[in-house]
């Protein structure tokens, strides 16, 4: 059991320099060889991670702190992916005990359900504040293509994550044991 | 109650209040383009875009290797077609030069408009948003090199968007494919104005177009100077659909920008003088009670 902010903050550090990392990757190679459309949001499948492995008081912070880190990258500023962030954690710990990622395939699921939802929280405070649905359709297209690319490299990708916060597969960080 | 035993619970719970409200709160608040950049951000875009930099100059340096050494097969038939082209552009130039000419006399002898001092600042792109949601791009000069905030950013084709985050060396640019941007435009045939918006899919879409004017396909449109941004005339692209109900008061009309934003590679960034006190205008137009709020 590791519930020492301490003990969290060389694997968050590391975790935050892998998410530079993809984000540099994406906002020059990607354009470069013409998907002037697409990106993949690895800011999406981190948060996730930690959502599904990290159960500490701090992970609002943590959340908010990795979004702040992606928007140096995108005009897409850091609260709206806070606020998605936040509320999937939340449904994430109620239902704690249902999720096992025994699988590939089934983290691949879990995670792009997860996206979904993420993905309806996006839409709506979208609307509210746009309440243009034109967009939303563009978005909508766009997430189909890229949300499904994030969760079939989601197994692979949290094993990488696991390594860096030396978890086992399905571990979960600050339970009680 | 698991609040009241718990109090790592509690501490979950408070600060997910406290974090998800403060957010809430920003996500009501904000305003992409204008919000503005603390110097933390500044920082570290400043420290992370050598890396970008770095990052896309090896992919050109291997796209170039490419093209001029193993792609470059039938490069002598080229060459022929190419000298071909330019003794036609030169002549087609020397007839643009002579019409410049003649427009500068007529304008001079009408005293209609004034010639807008710009300084150029030619720029190389390095990154794109990480957001497939946003189409805004980084470039390779910032405010040392005299840029400003809301400089007009173009290429020889036409309007590329505007810069709305500045640091020391680098800065980046919401393009006009941007749902966040707005730009007065003006239809060159029928001098029809209308609102462009981005709409995030290599098109802009002209809104607030009155349904009667006759708006035709592939009529050029050009920035009309309003709204203190962008100067008047340049080109931002042609008219590609339009769309004309039998009611309302508008149409709808989608325009395929003049500039090729997949292939975009340089820009020119149009640094007005008068943009700092453009901004003091801005600030008094958005806080009109504070009268500027500063």
């Amino acid at each position: 059991m590791r519930r020492n902010i301490t003990d969290i903050i060389p694997s968050y550090f590391l975790t935050l320099l892998l998410l530079m990392a993809l984000d540099i990757a994406c906002t020059t190679f990607f354009p470069l060889v013409g998907l002037t459309n697409f990106r993949l949001p690895f800011n999406i499948l981190i948060v996730l991670y930690m959502g599904f492995k990290l159960e500490h008081p701090t992970l609002a912070i943590l959340i908010l702190l990795t979004q702040y880190a992606h928007s140096f990258f995108t005009l897409e500023g850091w609260a709206m992916g806070t606020v998605a962030g936040i509320i999937v954690w939340m449904i994430v710990s109620y239902l704690r005990d249902l999720l096992h990622f025994s699988s590939s395939f089934v983290t691949g699921f879990v995670t792009q359900i997860f996206q979904m939802i993420w993905f309806l929280i996006v839409a709506v405070l979208i609307y509210i504040k746009s309440g243009d649905v034109s967009y939303l359709i563009g978005k909508l297209w766009r997430f189909i293509p890229e949300s499904l690319i994030i969760s079939f490299i989601a197994p692979f990708f949290f094993s990488i994550l696991d390594k860096i916060w030396s978890l086992g597969r399905g571990g979960s960080l600050g339970d009680e044991v | 109650m698991r609040i009241l035993e718990d109090e790592n619970y509690r501490w979950k719970v408070a600060i997910n209040v406290v974090v998800l409200g403060f957010s809430l709160f920003c996500v009501s608040r904000e305003r992409p383009p204008f919000d503005e950049t603390s110097a933390f951000e500044r920082f570290m875009i400043d420290s992370l875009a050598p890396v970008q930099t770095g990052v896309s100059s090896m992919k050109r340096g291997a796209g170039s290797f490419f093209d001029d050494y193993v792609a470059n097969l039938n490069a002598s038939q080229k060459n022929r077609d190419l000298t071909k082209e330019i003794a036609n552009l030169q002549s087609e130039l020397f007839r643009f030069t002579e019409v410049a000419k003649e427009n500068a006399r007529l304008k001079e002898l009408l005293q209609f408009g004034q010639e807008i001092k710009r300084k150029r600042v030619l720029a190389q792109i390095v990154a794109w948003d990480a957001s497939s949601n946003f189409k805004s791009l980084r470039i390779n000069k910032g405010a040392s090199d005299g840029i400003l905030l809301q400089s007009t950013v173009v290429t020889s084709e036409g309007l590329v968007g505007y810069v709305y985050r500045l640091t020391e060396h680098f800065a980046d640019i919401v393009t006009i494919l941007d749902a966040n941007t707005r730009i007065d435009g003006i239809v060159e045939r029928t001098r029809s104005h209308g609102i462009i918006e981005g709409m995030s899919k290599q098109r802009c879409s002209m809104k607030y177009v009155t349904r009667t004017e006759p708006v035709e396909l592939n009529d050029l449109v050009l920035t009309s100077g309003l709204g203190n941004v962008f100067p008047k005339g340049i080109r931002v692209g042609y008219v590609a659909q339009i769309e004309r109900e039998s009611y309302g008061i508008s149409q709808n009309i989608e325009i395929v920008p003049s500039v090729n934003f997949s292939r975009l590679e340089e820009v020119i960034v149009l640094v007005s003088p008068g943009n700092s006190k453009k901004i003091k205008e801005w600030e008094a137009l958005d806080n009109p009670t504070t009268g500027g709020g500063k």
